[in-house]
């Protein structure tokens, strides 16, 4: 089976700073997989440039063998590192926003969440804390049947309770054929989750390698590897 | 999806443009029965004169005010809902860069044209009392025959041009806030001195073409008799709408093009 995500020589330029440098990376189907780096090793930039929001330099992505496209947002369901919806819309406005305009969008799914979270759906957006408002964005992210998650930075702005739950709603809203992209620094949070582990640093990747081989080559912890390879 | 984007663009929008064109209708009917049916044109005065003038000044600052809202109020959904922070999840929907743009400029023009169709009924409802209409009778005969055809078919002419330029305001605008993208540090400039460039641009353009065509120097509509005039104005105005088509087509493709190939949401 063709792997979910492919980056062939992927380059990403911001005036004369390279934020990412020929990239290949690919990433198969099924898996939950780690994007981590130090602040600026180009994770967010990598994660723009697989939803269309960013035009690459140079080089290719490929998304199910596809290039970033509307076929390609039919099957990636993307949750960015901040606040995305308008202020004015009601919790309800949109979950019928999703319902509209994805097919994999499960109304029933998000309900039963939002409903478990407490979260009242005749709330403005605006209303909500911060940590609720990550909360709603994940729970409408992961109520689609989608192919790719890319999650970025899914747990910065919660409580460690919050974190817990976010990480049980990843894990149980996933299929066994979608595969999981999550950024974040909060490495040890996540480190039991992951199946796989993607370093990035100063736009290249560092390292590509599944949880287990990490721990067997190297007797540590994503964690503390992680220390050890991008320390200050 | 295009049906789609247009209706949550005008759902958004619709609040606003509800309340703001509500105000208008208001003030415009409060002014019909305190002011315009109390004005008596049997005996023209310095004071009538001065009052009409004063409330007409008045009127134009509020039909003005109101088209500028409604412009910001389209150039900022625009803007908000492809390049700020909410472009996140726009650019991430299953839909096209055209389709997105095509539901902008749908949403837009509905705004607009809803807008000038408001603001002529607000006028219409202002000059329709009967001590207007009587003293218009009285000069009907004259304007027809100075104008070559009646204030009323005139009017149509003037609101039907507008509907029509409405398209390219609308597209004028979104290739303003599309340019504004290229200067990173500087949007929300960058869209409003783009969108100044352009106009001053078009005038020189309008102008050349008006020389080459005959239209300046010294045209000296105040000789023309009214089919005459409505003959001059016919043309002035179809040498209008082809600039005016050529140069919303050139920004239209502009803006898919910079939307397609330049747009980085940062």
């Amino acid at each position: 089976m063709r792997p979910i995500l492919e980056c062939n020589r992927l380059t990403k330029k911001y005036g004369s700073f390279f934020a990412l440098t020929e990239l290949n990376l690919s990433l198969e189907r099924g898996q939950i997989a780690g994007l981590l780096g130090p602040n600026g090793s180009g994770k967010t930039t990598l994660i723009k440039l697989l939803n269309g929001l960013l035009v690459p330099t140079d080089g290719h992505i490929m998304i199910n063998g596809l290039a970033p496209g509307t076929a390609t947002k039919k099957i990636v369901s993307y949750l960015p590192d901040c606040s995305y919806f308008s202020d004015h819309m009601k919790v309800k406005d949109i979950i019928a926003y999703y319902s509209d305009f994805y097919k994999n969008f499960s109304t029933e799914r998000a309900s039963k969440m939002l409903d478990t979270l407490e979260i009242d759906r005749n709330m403005r957006f605006s209303a909500l804390s911060k940590g609720t408002k990550e909360k709603v964005q994940l729970v409408l992210v992961m109520s689609r049947d989608a192919d790719l998650y890319i999650l970025d930075e899914p747990i910065g702005g919660v409580d460690p309770a919050a974190r817990d739950y976010i990480l049980r709603t990843i894990l149980a809203n996933y299929n066994e054929n979608a595969t999981v992209l999550i950024s974040t620094h909060l490495i040890s949070d996540i480190e039991n989750v992951l199946d796989r582990v993607i370093f990035l640093q100063n736009g290249r990747l560092a390292l590509n390698e599944t949880v287990d081989e990490i721990r067997t080559k190297y007797g540590k912890s994503v964690d503390a590897l992680f220390r050890e390879v991008f320390k200050c | 999806m295009l049906g789609k984007l247009v209706k949550y663009d005008l759902k958004a929008a619709a609040k606003i443009f509800i309340l703001i064109h509500a105000v208008y209708m208001l003030i415009c009917f409060a002014a019909r029965f305190l002011y315009m049916d109390r004005l008596d044109f049997s005996e023209p005065s310095e004071p009538l004169i001065f009052s009409l003038i004063l409330f007409i000044s008045l009127i134009t600052l509020l039909v003005s005010a109101l088209s500028i809202i409604t412009c910001l109020q389209v150039a900022f959904r625009f803007y908000r809902n492809l390049f700020s922070k909410e472009g996140y999840l726009s650019w991430t929907l299953p839909v096209s860069g055209p389709q997105h743009l095509w539901a902008k400029i749908i949403s837009g023009y509905i705004l607009m044209a809803a807008d000038c169709i408001i603001i002529a009924a607000g006028i219409l409802f202002l000059v329709t009392g009967r001590n207007v209409t009587a003293a218009y009778n009285t000069v009907a005969d004259e304007l027809t025959a100075e104008l070559g055809c009646s204030l009323s078919t005139l009017s149509l002419i003037l609101l039907a041009v507008c509907l029509i330029s409405c398209i390219s305001s609308v597209i004028m605008i979104y290739f303003s806030v599309v340019v504004g993208q290229l200067f990173p540090s500087h949007r929300v400039l960058g869209a409003v001195a783009a969108y100044f460039i352009t106009n001053f641009i078009i005038q020189i353009i309008s102008v050349i073409f008006m020389l080459v065509l005959g239209f300046l120097p010294g045209y000296n509509t105040a000789m023309l008799d009214g089919k005459a005039m409505m003959e001059h104005m016919f043309r002035l105005l179809a040498l209008s709408f082809l600039l005016m088509l050529v140069i919303t087509i050139a920004q239209y493709i502009a803006s898919h093009y910079i939307m397609k190939k330049k747009i980085n949401l940062l």
